[in-house]
Protein backbone atom coordinates (compact mmCIF):
# COMPACT_ATOMS: atom_id res chain seq x y z
CA UNK A 1 0.00 0.00 0.00
CA UNK A 2 1.39 3.58 -1.36
CA UNK A 3 -0.73 5.57 0.88
CA UNK A 4 0.09 3.68 4.20
CA UNK A 5 3.49 6.09 4.37
CA UNK A 6 1.40 8.76 4.06
CA UNK A 7 -1.20 8.02 7.13
CA UNK A 8 1.55 6.75 9.30
CA UNK A 9 3.53 10.47 9.05
CA UNK A 10 -0.17 11.99 9.78
CA UNK A 11 -0.50 9.24 12.69
CA UNK A 12 3.26 10.46 13.80
CA UNK A 13 2.59 13.77 13.53
CA UNK A 14 -0.50 13.46 15.55
CA UNK A 15 1.21 11.61 18.10
CA UNK A 16 3.86 14.23 18.29
CA UNK A 17 1.60 17.09 19.38
CA UNK A 18 -0.43 15.42 21.50
CA UNK A 19 3.28 15.37 23.48
CA UNK A 20 3.33 18.86 23.76
CA UNK A 21 0.34 19.51 26.27
CA UNK A 22 1.47 22.86 27.51
CA UNK A 23 2.16 24.33 24.48
CA UNK A 24 -1.61 24.33 23.37
CA UNK A 25 -2.74 25.92 26.66
CA UNK A 26 -0.06 28.97 26.06
CA UNK A 27 -1.76 29.33 22.31
CA UNK A 28 -5.40 29.30 23.68
CA UNK A 29 -4.06 32.26 26.23
CA UNK A 30 -2.06 33.76 23.48
CA UNK A 31 -5.30 34.07 21.22
CA UNK A 32 -7.26 35.40 24.14
CA UNK A 33 -4.98 38.03 24.19
CA UNK A 34 -4.67 38.83 20.59
CA UNK A 35 -8.61 38.80 20.51
CA UNK A 36 -9.35 41.12 23.17
CA UNK A 37 -6.79 43.50 21.21
CA UNK A 38 -8.69 43.28 18.14
CA UNK A 39 -11.72 43.77 19.83
CA UNK A 40 -10.87 46.87 21.41
CA UNK A 41 -9.06 48.11 18.39
CA UNK A 42 -11.74 48.12 15.95
CA UNK A 43 -14.49 48.84 18.43
CA UNK A 44 -12.30 52.15 18.41
CA UNK A 45 -12.34 52.27 14.66
CA UNK A 46 -16.02 52.18 14.14
CA UNK A 47 -16.45 54.35 17.27
CA UNK A 48 -14.11 57.00 15.34
CA UNK A 49 -15.91 56.03 11.98
CA UNK A 50 -19.05 57.54 13.30
CA UNK A 51 -21.20 55.41 10.93
CA UNK A 52 -22.78 51.69 11.83
CA UNK A 53 -20.86 50.19 8.48
CA UNK A 54 -17.21 50.92 7.30
CA UNK A 55 -16.29 49.68 3.85
CA UNK A 56 -19.53 47.51 3.93
CA UNK A 57 -18.94 45.55 6.97
CA UNK A 58 -20.78 45.97 9.80
CA UNK A 59 -18.72 46.17 13.54
CA UNK A 60 -20.50 42.99 14.30
CA UNK A 61 -19.75 41.32 10.65
CA UNK A 62 -16.00 42.70 10.99
CA UNK A 63 -15.55 41.03 14.24
CA UNK A 64 -16.80 37.69 13.37
CA UNK A 65 -14.93 37.77 10.10
CA UNK A 66 -11.66 38.36 12.24
CA UNK A 67 -12.07 36.02 15.21
CA UNK A 68 -12.72 33.28 12.39
CA UNK A 69 -9.56 34.71 10.43
CA UNK A 70 -7.59 34.58 13.86
CA UNK A 71 -8.46 31.09 14.28
CA UNK A 72 -8.15 30.01 10.88
CA UNK A 73 -4.64 31.17 11.11
CA UNK A 74 -3.98 29.06 14.22
CA UNK A 75 -4.77 26.21 12.38
CA UNK A 76 -3.45 26.55 9.12
CA UNK A 77 0.04 28.47 10.35
CA UNK A 78 3.13 26.24 9.28
CA UNK A 79 6.73 26.58 10.69
CA UNK A 80 8.02 24.36 7.46
CA UNK A 81 10.48 27.59 6.46
CA UNK A 82 12.24 27.16 10.28
CA UNK A 83 12.20 23.66 9.72
CA UNK A 84 13.73 23.69 6.71
CA UNK A 85 16.27 26.25 7.70
CA UNK A 86 17.23 24.25 10.38
CA UNK A 87 17.95 21.02 8.95
CA UNK A 88 19.89 23.13 6.16
CA UNK A 89 21.59 24.71 8.60
CA UNK A 90 22.57 21.95 10.72
CA UNK A 91 23.08 19.27 8.22
CA UNK A 92 20.11 17.45 8.92
CA UNK A 93 18.81 17.66 6.05
CA UNK A 94 21.17 14.68 4.42
CA UNK A 95 19.06 12.32 6.38
CA UNK A 96 15.95 13.50 5.21
CA UNK A 97 17.15 13.12 1.51
CA UNK A 98 18.05 9.78 1.81
CA UNK A 99 14.79 8.70 2.85
CA UNK A 100 12.82 6.61 0.38
CA UNK A 101 10.36 9.62 -0.21
CA UNK A 102 10.26 12.89 -2.15
CA UNK A 103 10.92 15.19 0.81
CA UNK A 104 8.11 17.66 -0.63
CA UNK A 105 5.42 14.93 0.32
CA UNK A 106 7.50 13.68 3.00
CA UNK A 107 7.12 17.10 4.98
CA UNK A 108 3.74 17.83 3.92
CA UNK A 109 2.56 14.59 5.48
CA UNK A 110 4.38 14.79 8.57
CA UNK A 111 2.69 18.24 9.00
CA UNK A 112 -0.74 16.92 8.08
CA UNK A 113 -1.31 15.52 12.06
CA UNK A 114 -0.27 18.39 13.02
CA UNK A 115 -3.00 20.30 11.32
CA UNK A 116 -5.46 18.06 12.15
CA UNK A 117 -4.89 18.65 15.95
CA UNK A 118 -5.12 22.38 15.61
CA UNK A 119 -8.22 21.89 13.71
CA UNK A 120 -9.69 20.41 16.84
CA UNK A 121 -7.73 22.55 19.36
CA UNK A 122 -8.48 25.35 17.89
CA UNK A 123 -10.53 26.05 14.93
CA UNK A 124 -13.57 23.81 16.30
CA UNK A 125 -13.97 25.32 19.12
CA UNK A 126 -13.67 29.31 18.18
CA UNK A 127 -16.32 28.02 15.30
CA UNK A 128 -18.91 27.04 17.93
CA UNK A 129 -18.34 29.50 20.44
CA UNK A 130 -18.69 32.13 17.50
CA UNK A 131 -21.92 30.51 16.22
CA UNK A 132 -23.33 30.06 19.33
CA UNK A 133 -22.64 33.57 20.58
CA UNK A 134 -23.91 35.11 17.40
CA UNK A 135 -27.31 33.19 17.00
CA UNK A 136 -26.15 32.10 14.04
CA UNK A 137 -24.63 34.87 12.64
CA UNK A 138 -22.68 31.98 10.75
CA UNK A 139 -24.85 30.68 8.07
CA UNK A 140 -25.29 26.54 8.51
CA UNK A 141 -25.47 25.20 4.98
CA UNK A 142 -23.81 24.02 1.71
CA UNK A 143 -21.26 27.02 2.55
CA UNK A 144 -19.69 24.78 4.91
CA UNK A 145 -19.24 22.04 2.26
CA UNK A 146 -17.24 24.98 -0.02
CA UNK A 147 -15.66 25.94 3.01
CA UNK A 148 -14.01 22.78 3.67
CA UNK A 149 -13.03 22.03 0.11
CA UNK A 150 -11.68 25.72 0.04
CA UNK A 151 -9.55 24.84 3.70
CA UNK A 152 -7.53 22.03 2.26
CA UNK A 153 -6.63 24.13 -1.11
CA UNK A 154 -5.91 26.72 1.05
CA UNK A 155 -3.52 24.78 3.37
CA UNK A 156 -1.60 23.12 -0.12
CA UNK A 157 -1.25 26.46 -1.45
CA UNK A 158 0.09 27.87 2.08
CA UNK A 159 2.50 25.06 2.12
CA UNK A 160 3.53 25.70 -1.20
CA UNK A 161 4.54 29.18 -0.35
CA UNK A 162 6.28 28.04 2.47
CA UNK A 163 8.17 24.95 0.88
CA UNK A 164 9.18 28.11 -2.19
CA UNK A 165 10.41 30.18 0.96
CA UNK A 166 12.44 26.95 2.41
CA UNK A 167 13.72 26.17 -0.65
CA UNK A 168 15.21 29.42 -0.84
CA UNK A 169 17.19 28.70 2.65
CA UNK A 170 19.00 25.97 0.41
CA UNK A 171 21.08 29.34 -0.84
CA UNK A 172 21.08 32.00 1.84
CA UNK A 173 21.66 29.29 4.82
CA UNK A 174 19.84 31.87 6.87
CA UNK A 175 16.32 31.82 7.85
CA UNK A 176 15.45 34.58 10.24
CA UNK A 177 14.97 37.67 7.79
CA UNK A 178 12.99 35.67 5.20
CA UNK A 179 10.59 34.41 7.21
CA UNK A 180 9.68 37.50 8.52
CA UNK A 181 9.48 38.90 5.08
CA UNK A 182 7.18 35.97 4.67
CA UNK A 183 5.17 36.40 7.48
CA UNK A 184 4.27 40.06 7.31
CA UNK A 185 3.80 39.72 3.33
CA UNK A 186 1.40 36.72 3.71
CA UNK A 187 -0.71 38.16 6.87
CA UNK A 188 -1.46 41.90 5.26
CA UNK A 189 -2.23 40.23 1.84
CA UNK A 190 -3.88 37.31 2.76
CA UNK A 191 -6.98 39.51 4.69
CA UNK A 192 -5.59 37.34 7.74
CA UNK A 193 -5.17 41.07 10.03
CA UNK A 194 -7.66 43.43 7.41
CA UNK A 195 -10.57 42.55 6.08
CA UNK A 196 -9.47 43.05 2.20
CA UNK A 197 -12.98 44.80 2.08
CA UNK A 198 -11.15 47.89 4.35
CA UNK A 199 -8.17 48.03 1.29
CA UNK A 200 -7.84 50.77 -1.09
CA UNK A 201 -9.38 50.16 -4.65
CA UNK A 202 -6.85 49.57 -6.45
CA UNK A 203 -4.82 47.25 -3.64
CA UNK A 204 -7.69 45.01 -3.64
CA UNK A 205 -7.49 44.60 -7.59
CA UNK A 206 -3.35 43.94 -7.09
CA UNK A 207 -4.60 41.49 -4.02
CA UNK A 208 -6.64 39.27 -6.24
CA UNK A 209 -4.07 38.58 -8.46
CA UNK A 210 -1.64 37.62 -5.78
CA UNK A 211 -1.74 33.83 -4.45
CA UNK A 212 -2.14 34.91 -0.35
CA UNK A 213 -5.98 36.13 -0.22
CA UNK A 214 -6.57 32.22 -1.23
CA UNK A 215 -5.72 31.21 1.93
CA UNK A 216 -7.39 33.17 4.28
CA UNK A 217 -9.79 35.30 2.11
CA UNK A 218 -11.05 32.79 -0.10
CA UNK A 219 -12.51 29.92 2.82
CA UNK A 220 -13.72 32.87 4.90
CA UNK A 221 -15.53 34.48 1.98
CA UNK A 222 -17.07 31.15 1.27
CA UNK A 223 -18.02 30.26 5.26
CA UNK A 224 -19.72 33.38 5.84
CA UNK A 225 -22.06 33.60 2.51
CA UNK A 226 -25.54 32.40 3.47
CA UNK A 227 -27.00 32.70 0.06
CA UNK A 228 -24.22 31.48 -2.05
CA UNK A 229 -24.37 32.30 -5.90
CA UNK A 230 -22.64 29.18 -7.80
CA UNK A 231 -20.93 31.79 -10.24
CA UNK A 232 -18.96 33.35 -7.32
CA UNK A 233 -18.65 29.97 -5.67
CA UNK A 234 -16.95 28.23 -8.87
CA UNK A 235 -14.78 31.26 -9.49
CA UNK A 236 -13.17 31.38 -6.04
CA UNK A 237 -12.75 27.59 -5.83
CA UNK A 238 -11.31 27.79 -9.44
CA UNK A 239 -8.86 30.81 -8.63
CA UNK A 240 -8.01 28.35 -5.88
CA UNK A 241 -7.27 25.63 -7.53
CA UNK A 242 -4.86 27.57 -10.46
CA UNK A 243 -2.63 28.42 -7.54
CA UNK A 244 -2.73 25.39 -6.14
CA UNK A 245 -1.25 23.77 -9.63
CA UNK A 246 1.22 27.08 -10.24
CA UNK A 247 2.60 27.00 -6.72
CA UNK A 248 2.56 23.06 -6.86
CA UNK A 249 4.37 23.13 -10.64
CA UNK A 250 6.85 26.20 -9.36
CA UNK A 251 8.19 24.38 -5.94
CA UNK A 252 8.38 21.41 -7.49
CA UNK A 253 11.05 22.84 -9.98
CA UNK A 254 12.26 25.15 -7.62
CA UNK A 255 13.68 22.27 -5.37
CA UNK A 256 14.41 20.39 -8.05
CA UNK A 257 16.65 22.94 -9.53
CA UNK A 258 17.93 23.78 -6.29
CA UNK A 259 19.24 20.35 -4.69
CA UNK A 260 20.73 19.91 -8.06
CA UNK A 261 22.43 23.04 -7.73
CA UNK A 262 23.33 21.47 -4.43
CA UNK A 263 24.83 17.80 -5.34
CA UNK A 264 26.32 19.46 -8.31
CA UNK A 265 28.37 22.60 -6.04
CA UNK A 266 28.35 21.20 -2.61
CA UNK A 267 26.63 22.36 0.45
CA UNK B 1 31.48 -12.33 -6.32
CA UNK B 2 30.77 -9.04 -7.96
CA UNK B 3 31.52 -5.60 -6.05
CA UNK B 4 28.90 -3.70 -4.54
CA UNK B 5 30.58 -0.94 -4.14
CA UNK B 6 32.47 0.22 -7.44
CA UNK B 7 34.31 3.56 -7.49
CA UNK B 8 36.39 4.51 -10.26
CA UNK B 9 38.50 7.24 -10.23
CA UNK B 10 35.63 9.58 -8.61
CA UNK B 11 36.42 13.44 -8.10
CA UNK B 12 34.53 16.07 -6.35
CA UNK B 13 35.32 19.71 -6.71
CA UNK B 14 33.36 22.69 -4.59
CA UNK B 15 33.53 26.45 -5.86
CA UNK B 16 34.03 28.18 -2.95
CA UNK B 17 34.28 31.93 -2.55
CA UNK B 18 37.65 33.81 -1.45
CA UNK B 19 37.12 35.18 1.74
CA UNK B 20 38.68 38.57 2.28
CA UNK B 21 39.24 39.75 5.78
CA UNK B 22 37.84 42.62 8.06
CA UNK B 23 34.53 43.94 7.57
CA UNK B 24 35.15 45.98 4.68
CA UNK B 25 35.75 42.43 2.88
CA UNK B 26 32.91 41.03 4.38
CA UNK B 27 31.14 43.70 2.69
CA UNK B 28 33.14 43.34 -0.88
CA UNK B 29 32.27 39.41 -0.58
CA UNK B 30 28.28 40.33 -0.90
CA UNK B 31 29.36 41.23 -4.56
CA UNK B 32 32.24 38.60 -5.14
CA UNK B 33 32.73 36.26 -8.09
CA UNK B 34 36.31 35.31 -6.98
CA UNK B 35 35.73 31.35 -6.56
CA UNK B 36 38.36 29.23 -6.52
CA UNK B 37 38.00 25.40 -6.91
CA UNK B 38 38.68 22.95 -4.02
CA UNK B 39 39.57 19.39 -4.81
CA UNK B 40 38.29 17.68 -1.90
CA UNK B 41 38.35 14.40 -3.58
CA UNK B 42 41.04 13.37 -6.01
CA UNK B 43 40.54 10.71 -8.54
CA UNK B 44 39.47 7.65 -5.56
CA UNK B 45 38.73 4.17 -6.59
CA UNK B 46 37.33 1.19 -4.16
CA UNK B 47 35.76 -1.89 -4.94
CA UNK B 48 34.09 -2.98 -1.76
CA UNK B 49 32.30 -6.55 -2.00
CA UNK B 50 29.25 -7.43 -0.28
CA UNK B 51 29.73 -8.23 3.41
CA UNK B 52 32.58 -6.20 4.00
CA UNK B 53 33.39 -4.24 6.85
CA UNK B 54 35.39 -1.50 5.65
CA UNK B 55 36.77 0.81 7.91
CA UNK B 56 37.31 4.36 6.03
CA UNK B 57 39.92 6.41 7.28
CA UNK B 58 41.54 9.88 7.44
CA UNK B 59 42.20 13.08 9.66
CA UNK B 60 39.52 15.59 9.36
CA UNK B 61 38.69 16.99 6.42
CA UNK B 62 40.38 14.53 4.74
CA UNK B 63 37.27 14.04 2.30
CA UNK B 64 35.73 10.91 3.96
CA UNK B 65 32.09 12.25 4.42
CA UNK B 66 32.01 13.64 1.11
CA UNK B 67 32.97 10.38 -0.30
CA UNK B 68 30.12 8.89 1.54
CA UNK B 69 27.63 11.59 0.40
CA UNK B 70 28.57 10.17 -3.22
CA UNK B 71 28.12 7.05 -2.47
CA UNK B 72 25.00 7.91 -0.67
CA UNK B 73 23.51 9.65 -3.93
CA UNK B 74 23.75 13.09 -1.32
CA UNK B 75 26.40 14.76 -3.90
CA UNK B 76 27.18 14.20 -7.78
CA UNK B 77 30.62 13.21 -8.31
CA UNK B 78 32.37 15.93 -11.00
CA UNK B 79 33.48 13.02 -12.36
CA UNK B 80 34.32 9.30 -12.24
CA UNK B 81 32.45 6.42 -11.96
CA UNK B 82 30.57 5.21 -8.80
CA UNK B 83 27.58 1.67 -8.61
CA UNK B 84 26.19 1.19 -5.63
CA UNK B 85 24.21 -1.72 -5.97
CA UNK B 86 24.50 -1.30 -9.63
CA UNK B 87 22.84 1.68 -9.63
CA UNK B 88 23.88 5.26 -9.94
CA UNK B 89 23.45 7.04 -6.79
CA UNK B 90 22.72 10.00 -7.39
CA UNK B 91 20.91 9.34 -10.31
CA UNK B 92 18.74 7.27 -8.35
CA UNK B 93 18.16 8.54 -4.91
CA UNK B 94 14.97 7.03 -4.04
CA UNK B 95 15.56 3.78 -5.18
CA UNK B 96 19.20 3.68 -3.96
CA UNK B 97 18.28 4.57 -0.58
CA UNK B 98 15.72 1.61 0.05
CA UNK B 99 18.92 -0.28 0.21
CA UNK B 100 21.56 1.91 2.54
CA UNK B 101 21.31 2.80 5.76
CA UNK B 102 22.69 5.31 7.30
CA UNK B 103 23.91 6.45 11.02
CA UNK B 104 25.74 9.77 11.12
CA UNK B 105 27.16 10.03 15.07
CA UNK B 106 25.85 13.45 15.75
CA UNK B 107 22.03 13.46 14.39
CA UNK B 108 19.26 11.30 14.59
CA UNK B 109 16.50 9.95 12.59
CA UNK B 110 14.47 9.13 15.13
CA UNK B 111 11.11 10.81 15.73
CA UNK B 112 12.45 12.82 19.05
CA UNK B 113 9.01 12.95 20.82
CA UNK B 114 7.91 9.12 20.58
CA UNK B 115 9.32 6.16 21.85
CA UNK B 116 11.51 4.55 20.06
CA UNK B 117 8.84 1.45 18.45
CA UNK B 118 6.84 4.16 16.78
CA UNK B 119 9.82 5.10 15.07
CA UNK B 120 9.99 1.77 14.31
CA UNK B 121 6.74 1.23 13.10
CA UNK B 122 6.84 4.62 11.26
CA UNK B 123 10.13 3.38 9.18
CA UNK B 124 8.31 -0.25 8.84
CA UNK B 125 5.77 2.25 6.67
CA UNK B 126 8.13 4.22 4.79
CA UNK B 127 10.43 1.25 3.70
CA UNK B 128 7.64 -0.83 3.32
CA UNK B 129 8.72 -4.23 5.72
CA UNK B 130 6.88 -6.84 5.47
CA UNK B 131 5.27 -8.03 9.03
CA UNK B 132 6.93 -10.87 8.65
CA UNK B 133 10.44 -9.17 7.88
CA UNK B 134 10.16 -6.33 10.69
CA UNK B 135 8.87 -9.31 13.65
CA UNK B 136 12.00 -11.02 11.82
CA UNK B 137 14.17 -7.89 12.94
CA UNK B 138 12.76 -6.91 15.87
CA UNK B 139 13.26 -10.44 17.74
CA UNK B 140 16.66 -10.68 16.27
CA UNK B 141 17.39 -7.31 18.24
CA UNK B 142 15.85 -8.54 21.16
CA UNK B 143 18.73 -11.50 21.41
CA UNK B 144 21.49 -9.05 20.43
CA UNK B 145 20.60 -6.20 22.72
CA UNK B 146 18.75 -5.77 25.60
CA UNK B 147 15.85 -3.65 24.08
CA UNK B 148 12.74 -3.44 26.01
CA UNK B 149 13.56 -0.94 28.15
CA UNK B 150 14.56 1.44 24.98
CA UNK B 151 11.53 0.26 22.98
CA UNK B 152 9.14 2.31 25.45
CA UNK B 153 11.08 5.55 26.25
CA UNK B 154 10.39 8.47 23.93
CA UNK B 155 13.78 9.33 22.20
CA UNK B 156 14.47 12.88 23.84
CA UNK B 157 14.68 11.11 27.09
CA UNK B 158 17.66 8.59 26.21
CA UNK B 159 21.30 9.44 26.80
CA UNK B 160 23.49 9.70 24.16
CA UNK B 161 24.45 6.05 24.08
CA UNK B 162 20.99 4.98 24.14
CA UNK B 163 19.97 7.08 21.24
CA UNK B 164 23.01 5.91 19.19
CA UNK B 165 22.40 2.40 19.75
CA UNK B 166 18.67 3.08 18.53
CA UNK B 167 19.99 4.56 15.29
CA UNK B 168 21.99 2.06 14.19
CA UNK B 169 19.42 -0.36 15.00
CA UNK B 170 16.65 2.16 12.90
CA UNK B 171 19.28 2.18 9.85
CA UNK B 172 19.80 -1.91 10.12
CA UNK B 173 15.22 -1.86 10.30
CA UNK B 174 15.23 -2.32 6.34
CA UNK B 175 17.68 -4.78 6.32
CA UNK B 176 19.67 -2.30 3.47
CA UNK B 177 22.57 -4.23 1.62
CA UNK B 178 24.33 -1.80 2.69
CA UNK B 179 25.45 0.71 6.01
CA UNK B 180 27.41 3.74 5.89
CA UNK B 181 28.07 4.62 9.98
CA UNK B 182 30.01 7.96 10.36
CA UNK B 183 31.74 7.91 13.60
CA UNK B 184 28.96 6.25 15.05
CA UNK B 185 30.93 5.83 18.91
CA UNK B 186 31.77 9.41 19.36
CA UNK B 187 31.48 10.69 22.49
CA UNK B 188 30.19 7.20 23.99
CA UNK B 189 31.60 5.60 27.07
CA UNK B 190 33.77 2.85 26.97
CA UNK B 191 31.02 -0.10 27.68
CA UNK B 192 28.85 1.42 25.48
CA UNK B 193 31.32 1.36 23.34
CA UNK B 194 32.03 -2.14 23.24
CA UNK B 195 28.01 -2.86 22.95
CA UNK B 196 28.15 -0.95 19.85
CA UNK B 197 31.27 -2.72 18.56
CA UNK B 198 29.76 -6.34 19.06
CA UNK B 199 25.87 -5.19 17.90
CA UNK B 200 27.65 -3.88 14.16
CA UNK B 201 29.76 -7.14 14.01
CA UNK B 202 26.51 -9.41 14.77
CA UNK B 203 24.33 -7.78 12.41
CA UNK B 204 27.26 -8.13 9.80
CA UNK B 205 27.41 -11.46 10.56
CA UNK B 206 23.93 -12.52 10.68
CA UNK B 207 22.69 -10.21 7.46
CA UNK B 208 25.51 -10.23 5.77
CA UNK B 209 25.08 -6.08 4.98
CA UNK B 210 28.15 -4.28 3.88
CA UNK B 211 29.07 -1.90 6.71
CA UNK B 212 31.42 1.34 5.62
CA UNK B 213 32.45 2.86 8.30
CA UNK B 214 34.32 6.27 9.08
CA UNK B 215 35.93 6.88 12.86
CA UNK B 216 38.48 7.96 14.82
CA UNK B 217 38.90 5.76 17.38
CA UNK B 218 41.54 2.72 16.26
CA UNK B 219 39.45 0.41 18.80
CA UNK B 220 36.62 0.79 16.18
CA UNK B 221 38.98 -0.02 13.75
CA UNK B 222 40.61 -3.32 15.70
CA UNK B 223 37.30 -4.50 16.81
CA UNK B 224 35.65 -3.98 13.29
CA UNK B 225 37.30 -3.64 10.22
CA UNK B 226 39.33 -6.83 7.78
CA UNK B 227 40.09 -3.55 5.57
CA UNK B 228 41.29 -0.41 6.10
CA UNK B 229 41.12 2.16 3.46
CA UNK B 230 42.91 5.73 4.32
CA UNK B 231 42.63 9.25 2.63
CA UNK B 232 43.85 11.93 2.87
CA UNK B 233 43.58 15.63 1.53
CA UNK B 234 40.88 13.72 -0.93
CA UNK B 235 43.77 11.55 -1.95
CA UNK B 236 43.96 7.63 -1.51
CA UNK B 237 46.80 6.64 0.61
CA UNK B 238 46.36 3.41 2.29
CA UNK B 239 43.55 0.43 0.95
CA UNK B 240 44.49 -3.24 2.22
CA UNK B 241 43.98 -5.74 5.26
CA UNK B 242 44.99 -4.41 8.57
CA UNK B 243 47.65 -6.71 8.88
CA UNK B 244 49.39 -5.84 6.35
CA UNK B 245 49.45 -2.19 7.63
CA UNK B 246 51.46 -2.93 10.78
CA UNK B 247 53.70 -4.38 8.38
CA UNK B 248 53.64 -1.24 6.61
CA UNK B 249 56.27 0.75 8.29
CA UNK B 250 58.64 -2.57 8.91
CA UNK B 251 57.88 -4.45 11.90
CA UNK B 252 58.74 -2.20 14.77
CA UNK B 253 58.15 -3.15 18.41
CA UNK B 254 58.80 -1.00 21.63
CA UNK B 255 61.61 -2.16 23.94
CA UNK B 256 60.68 -0.79 27.49
CA UNK B 257 63.46 -1.25 30.42
CA UNK B 258 63.72 0.12 33.96
CA UNK B 259 66.98 0.48 35.70
CA UNK B 260 68.19 2.28 38.37
CA UNK B 261 70.12 5.76 38.31
CA UNK B 262 69.54 8.72 36.02
CA UNK B 263 67.15 7.82 32.98
CA UNK B 264 68.05 10.68 30.87
CA UNK B 265 71.29 10.46 31.42
CA UNK B 266 71.01 6.46 30.84
CA UNK B 267 68.72 7.19 27.75
CA UNK B 268 71.77 9.27 26.40
CA UNK B 269 74.09 6.47 26.46
CA UNK B 270 71.88 3.58 24.91
CA UNK B 271 71.02 5.78 21.73
CA UNK B 272 74.88 6.61 21.51
CA UNK B 273 75.12 2.27 21.51
CA UNK B 274 71.76 1.85 18.98
CA UNK B 275 72.27 5.04 16.84
CA UNK B 276 69.79 3.47 14.46
CA UNK B 277 66.96 3.32 16.65
CA UNK B 278 65.38 5.75 18.41
CA UNK B 279 65.55 6.20 22.56
CA UNK B 280 63.57 7.81 25.14
CA UNK B 281 62.57 8.22 28.55
CA UNK B 282 59.82 9.29 30.97
CA UNK B 283 60.06 8.65 34.40
CA UNK B 284 59.48 5.08 34.86
CA UNK B 285 60.82 3.69 31.44
CA UNK B 286 63.55 4.02 28.60
CA UNK B 287 61.74 3.42 25.65
CA UNK B 288 63.49 1.80 22.46
CA UNK B 289 61.37 1.57 19.06
CA UNK B 290 63.42 -1.02 17.71
CA UNK B 291 62.83 -2.45 13.77
CA UNK B 292 63.02 -5.98 13.33
CA UNK B 293 64.64 -6.02 10.44
CA UNK B 294 67.68 -4.59 11.63
CA UNK B 295 68.60 -6.80 14.70
CA UNK B 296 65.86 -8.57 16.67
CA UNK B 297 64.30 -7.39 20.04
CA UNK B 298 66.24 -10.13 21.76
CA UNK B 299 69.50 -8.59 20.13
CA UNK B 300 69.20 -5.69 21.56
CA UNK B 301 67.89 -6.84 24.81
CA UNK B 302 71.19 -9.14 25.25
CA UNK B 303 73.46 -5.92 24.54
CA UNK B 304 71.94 -3.97 26.70
CA UNK B 305 71.92 -6.41 29.85
CA UNK B 306 75.49 -6.89 29.54
CA UNK B 307 76.12 -3.77 30.51
CA UNK B 308 73.72 -2.43 33.05
CA UNK B 309 71.26 -4.28 35.50
CA UNK B 310 67.40 -4.09 34.04
CA UNK B 311 65.25 -4.35 36.90
CA UNK B 312 62.90 -4.68 34.84
CA UNK B 313 60.90 -4.73 31.07
CA UNK B 314 57.93 -4.90 28.73
CA UNK B 315 57.70 -5.40 25.21
CA UNK B 316 54.72 -3.31 23.59
CA UNK B 317 53.61 -3.68 19.76
CA UNK B 318 53.43 -1.19 17.57
CA UNK B 319 49.34 -0.40 17.79
CA UNK B 320 46.88 0.73 14.59
CA UNK B 321 46.87 4.11 16.72
CA UNK B 322 50.63 4.91 15.90
CA UNK B 323 50.60 3.69 12.70
CA UNK B 324 47.93 5.64 11.55
CA UNK B 325 49.05 8.60 13.22
CA UNK B 326 52.46 8.14 11.26
CA UNK B 327 50.58 7.71 8.01
CA UNK B 328 48.62 11.08 9.01
CA UNK B 329 51.22 12.87 10.04
CA UNK B 330 54.30 11.29 7.21
CA UNK B 331 52.29 10.09 4.29
CA UNK B 332 53.41 6.36 3.25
Amino acid sequence: MKLKKYGTLVRAGLMESLQYRASAFVLVIGNLLYLIIIYFLWKAIYASAGTDTVSGMTFSETLIYLVLATALFNFMEMYIVWDMGRSIQSGDMVLMLLKPMEYRSYLFWSYSGEHIMQFITTFLPTFLIVCIVTHGAIPLGINLVYFVISVVMALLINYYINFFVGTICLYTESIWGINIMKQVIVMLLSGVTVPIAFFPETLQKIVYCLPFQSIYNAPLTLLLDGQPESGNVLSILVTQFLWCAVMGIACRLFWKLSIRQITVNGG
Amino acid sequence: MSAIIEIKNITKEFKVLNRREGLKGSLKDLFSRDYKIVRAVDSISISIEQGEIVGYLGPNGAGKSTTIKMMTGVLEPTSGEILVNGNEPYRSRTRNSKEIGVVFGQRSQLWWALPLIESFRILKDIYRISDDDYDHMISLYKSLVDIDELLHKPVRQMSLGQRTLSDILAAFLHNPKIVFLDEPTIGLDVSMKAKIRTLINALNKEKNTTVILTTHDMGDVDALCRRIVIIDKGKMLYDNDIEHLKGFFGSYRTLKIGIDGDLTAEAEKIQKEFPEFSVSNDDEWISVLVDEEKSTVMDVLGRLQASRKIKDMKLEEISTEEVIKKIYEEGV
